[in-house]
């Protein structure tokens, strides 16, 4: 059964332009899929509908039943709650520490502090990071605010995860890692969706990709499987 | 990374399908009103010099209603005290005839404005210096050596309390014109006067409160605005990982209340300095007047009243903040 759905959205921007044009798909509770396709193809846009940050100009999308367009300011905050974002450019807020900026998500839902700090030890320790709670982000290089950011969109457990190029800044070898981590996470029940161009590290996951070009959605393909390439 | 390591704080799924709140809302809330409360109480304590500007604007312009309210509160007690007094004395030349100190009185008798009309003639008024004069052998002694009496027949004219000064000034005027009158005195006519310049100071200023409380929202509105401006990207990812409406505009609400609060502190203190200040000269001016007079007016429920009006303002600019900067910025 589906769990996310796209009802033929489109979505049009104030100068006239498409995000987005008559798009439609299902995705299924606990899968992993791609988004991919050239900058400007709508992939964030197909995002940003998901996080219920823009809304379609028509159709409807749909999550575990509910139509984001009519959760309204009442109870879009507590469907944010059970996503996990992961931004290009990290989102972190540099007058607070690594601690902090990966234990915002669950101050929001006001967690007892000691279970704060066991999960954000957690979510740290995940990204390789354990070792840079009490630093700033501006103490850290751009891959290490990655998995920060990385860190902050799992830590709260969340039943989505969605991530814009959340490899755009780091090398294969961190890439793969943080792939690893969304297979985990989706092995665990999350449904995952990341929008990424990297082709090549995108083929080697063995999970459905959805290539979007102009707005529309043009190929909808499977991925041979990783292990299946190899016997 | 390794492998496995969402396991261990993946931990159970939620089993929460529908995006509602669920359960232990006034804890959570309370929760956050502390921590709200006391980053309050930091942002705050980071930049006092610009809050105590702010706080003082918004003193001054709570402390000039307050003070008018004050006074007009005194100058009302003051005119009752008076009431009755207000009025004047017509004094009859030594030499007046018999029959002008009549025509006098029936001329006072037919006067709308004059409420009542007391005579006192030489002998009377003879008697009442004596009387008051009883504690001064020298003044006793000076009186009984005069040979006639040197003090003239008078009338003591009160007048219609709804009379404005300026029909008091014109009946004096007549008065004074009519044959054997020495000399007509308007009684409390400083109070009157007084009281014209008070209702002047009331019109203005009640026009220059409303121009400075508006100032003052202005204010507070500008220093949420920067405060919202300085946590733009804070709130912009809150509102992203799920913070309600609610949390996201608390924090300004909070700033907007201790800034309101905090003025209305300003303001009390500000009143308290000047009543404080003007008592000892007003006190001095009144017993010249033969008047006593302590400052009322400054009650608890004045007190009060300020920090309400204050947090008023605080919330107000804070509110008028919100909805033009937060709620355009953020998608809530």
């Amino acid at each position: 059964m589906s769990f996310l759905q796209l009802q033929r959205v489109t979505r049009r921007f104030d100068n006239g332009s498409e995000g987005l044009s008559d798009v439609s798909l299902d995705i299924e509770q606990g899968s992993m899929v791609f988004l991919t396709g050239h900058s400007g193809a709508g992939k964030s846009t197909l995002l940003k509908l998901l996080i219920g940050a823009q809304m379609p100009t028509s159709g409807r999308v749909v999550v575990d039943g509910s139509d984001i367009a009519q959760l309204g300011p009442g109870a879009l905050p507590w469907y944010r709650r059970q996503l996990g974002i992961v931004l290009q450019d990290h989102n972190l807020l540099n007058d607070r520490t690594v601690f902090d900026n990966v234990a915002l998500p669950l101050r929001v839902t006001h967690l007892a502090a000691k279970e704060i700090a066991r999960r954000v030890r957690g979510a740290l320790a995940t990204v390789d990071l354990s070792d840079r709670g009490h630093l700033y982000p501006r103490h850290l290089s751009t891959g290490e605010q990655q998995r920060v950011g990385i860190a902050r969109a799992v830590v709260n457990r969340p039943q989505i995860i969605l991530a814009d190029e959340p490899t755009g800044n780091l090398d294969p070898y961190l890439s793969r890692q943080v792939m690893a981590l969304f297979h985990q996470f989706k092995d665990l029940g999350s449904t995952v969706l990341v929008a990424s161009h990297d082709i090549d590290l995108i083929k080697d996951q063995g999970c459905r990709i959805l290539h979007l070009s102009q707005g529309a959605l043009v190929q909808d393909t499977q991925a041979p499987s990783a292990t299946a390439e190899q016997t | 990374m390794s492998a496995n390591k969402a396991d261990t704080m993946h931990g159970a799924k939620s089993s929460q399908s529908k995006w509602q709140p669920k359960g232990g809302r006034t804890r959570a809330w309370l929760a956050d009103h502390r921590r709200v409360a006391s980053e309050t109480t930091l942002f705050i304590s980071q930049r006092i010099v610009s809050s105590f500007l702010v706080w003082l604007m918004i003193g001054v312009a709570l402390a000039l209603p307050g003070l008018l309210w004050v006074l007009q509160s005194n100058m009302h007690s003051l005119s009752q005290q008076w009431q009755g007094s207000t009025g004047l004395t017509v004094y009859m030349a030594l030499e007046a005839s018999e029959q002008s100190i009549a025509d006098m009185a029936a001329t006072l008798q037919r006067e709308p404005a004059v409420a009542a009309v007391q005579p006192t003639t030489p002998q009377q008024a003879l008697e009442e210096l004596l009387a008051q004069s009883a504690d001064s052998q020298f003044l006793q002694q000076a009186i009984a050596e005069v040979e006639t009496n040197p003090l003239p027949t008078s009338f003591a004219v009160a007048l219609d309390s709804t009379q404005p000064f300026l029909a008091l000034e014109t009946l004096s005027r007549r008065l004074a014109a009519q044959a054997g009158v020495d000399e007509v005195v308007i009684e409390s006519t400083w109070l009157e006067r007084l009281r014209d310049l008070s209702r002047l100071a009331n019109r203005g200023g009640s026009a220059l409160s409303a121009m400075l409380l508006v100032a003052a929202v202005l204010v507070t509105f500008a220093a949420i605005r920067l405060a919202i401006d300085a946590r733009l990207a804070e709130l912009r990812v809150l509102a992203l990982i799920g913070a309600t409406r609610s949390q996201l505009r608390r924090p300004f609400l909070y700033f907007g209340s201790a800034y309101g609060l905090g003025g209305g502190i300003m303001a009390i203190v500000l009143m308290a300095v000047f009543l404080n200040e003007i008592e000892a000269p007003l006190e001095s001016l009144l017993i010249s007047y033969r008047n006593t007079l302590v400052l009322g007016g400054f009650t608890p429920q004045m007190v009060l009243t300020v920090l309400v009006a204050g947090w008023s303002l605080g919330v107000g600019g804070a509110l008028i903040a919100l909805s033009q900067r937060l709620e355009a910025q953020i998608a809530t």
